[in-house]
């Protein structure tokens, strides 16, 4: 992923930034992706725990300056802080955002995930069986005992299936980072072919642009 | 009626979602719903039970065939669809209203804190701790105590990360408040500060995060 957004800017700007910079950049392009996409996207294991090291040495040095209790470091102080809250909301935010669609389309995910394990994290893999083995209980206790065997499931597919999916077609707007080639899209007059360029803003189907923005050739807005 | 009851719980469900507490558990309308489900069971064993009975008395007997008997196979029919349709009903309540416990539990209010905090209002003159115990389910109660305790041992593997704190992104870290309640003594990083009723401070944003969620402090803009 990092070297994919570092031969951008390294047609855009001559130095190379430097990699605490890129995993900034790669944050919130991920916060922004993970907040528009309609699905969910598959886990930044690296990235997340790159940032949350960096956190924890910042929220040291922090403690230590303030022990030191040299009045000169004050407004040094206070811009570490500021940076520290924001990185700390940015991945905040990005966390449940992803709770928040893996409660919303819990059993979805939970099959999903057998199949691609790197889209839930270790820790959101635990929450999401825990928290339906939670659910399932509560509405066994509640309600659910009494009713006959057959209709006891809360994942049964036949006739109308239990099952919610997020909707794939929404149309999401995208930006094209890198050429990505043409994607199809559906229109009234049948099918058409659009050519994603480096720079080009689109809206286009969740569906169509999906795998470019895992590839990382297309960012959300 | 068939399906009358079911009908209720949607509308409640419907009516709960917009509103900032929780309404109490309707046990009469779900017992009966679940009952209704207990008799069309029971209708649905009677009407197959002349069938299995007569097959195996006599060789010749009538298998269950739906075109022959075309009024059996749609009461069948009928009475399936209405039970489906109960369970739906019954999830979708049971599942609103969880989905409001588990937002509580997001917002710093669970259910133990919930019960003490009713308490003081209570012993203040109002007693309202009565209330609010009996509008929720025992099995909603248990449901709340577990969920809240998932969510910590989910918040406890991003302690530097604090996900529950605020989804604003944060602009000052320094920030006024107005105490509303005496909220006693709190630790901070530039010493400890005593919040007493109407007293106003100038303090960091992310020390008092949690009182202002609970109420006790206002944050002035």
């Amino acid at each position: 992923m990092d070297d994919d957004i570092s031969d951008i800017l390294a047609s855009v700007s001559a130095p190379l930034p430097s990699q605490r910079k890129l995993d900034l950049q790669a944050l919130t392009r991920a916060w922004v992706n993970e907040r528009t996409s309609p699905t969910l996207l598959p886990y930044p294991s690296q990235l997340i725990d790159r940032v949350t090291d960096r956190i924890k040495k910042q929220i040291e040095t922090i403690e230590e300056m303030t022990s030191d209790m040299d009045p000169k470091s004050n407004f040094i102080l206070v811009v570490l802080q500021t940076e520290l809250e924001r990185f700390k909301f940015l991945v905040r935010s990005f966390l449940r955002a992803r709770l928040a669609k893996i409660d919303k389309f819990p059993y979805h995910y939970r099959d999903l995930a057998l199949s691609d394990p790197n889209i839930l994290s270790h820790l959101e893999q635990q929450y999401l069986q825990s928290h339906q083995a939670l659910l399932a209980s509560h509405y066994h206790a509640s309600f659910l005992s009494i009713f006959p065997q057959g209709l006891q499931k809360l994942d049964d597919t036949t006739g109308l299936s239990m099952i919610d999916r997020p909707e794939e077609d929404s149309a999401v707007f995208c930006r094209v980072l890198r050429d990505a080639g043409g994607v199809v899209i559906q229109s009234e007059g049948g099918a058409g072919e659009v050519e994603l360029t480096r720079g080009d803003v689109w809206v286009l189907r969740w569906r169509a642009v999906k795998d470019a923005v895992v590839r990382g050739d297309v960012e959300l807005l | 009626m068939y399906a009358e009851q079911a009908t209720k719980l949607v509308l409640d469900a419907k009516r709960l979602a917009s509103l900032p507490h929780l309404p109490p558990y309707a046990t009469t309308t779900v017992r009966s719903v679940t009952k209704e489900v207990r008799d069309i069971e029971r209708e649905n064993s009677r009407l197959l039970a002349q069938f299995t009975a007569a097959s195996t008395q006599s060789s010749d007997g009538r298998r269950f065939d739906p075109s022959n008997d075309p009024g059996t196979a749609a009461a069948l029919l009928v009475n399936h669809l209405s039970m489906r349709r109960n369970k739906r009903c019954l999830l979708a309540y049971h599942r609103t209203r969880t989905n409001k416990l588990e937002e509580m539990c997001w917002n710093g209010a669970d259910v133990a804190e919930l019960q003490t905090s009713t308490v003081q209002v209570s012993a203040a003159g109002e007693p309202r701790h009565a209330t609010t115990a009996s509008s929720l389910s025992a099995e909603e109660e248990l449901y709340a105590h577990q969920y809240s305790d998932l969510l910590a041992a989910y918040k406890g593997q991003w302690t530097d990360i604090d996900l529950t704190g605020s989804l604003e992104p944060p602009k000052d870290i320094f920030i006024d408040v107005r105490v509303l309640k005496d909220a006693g003594e709190i630790q901070t990083e530039y010493g400890s500060i005593t919040l007493t009723k109407n007293s106003q401070f100038y303090v960091r944003q992310g020390d008092v995060e949690r009182l202002i969620q609970q109420g006790y402090l206002q944050r002035l803009s």
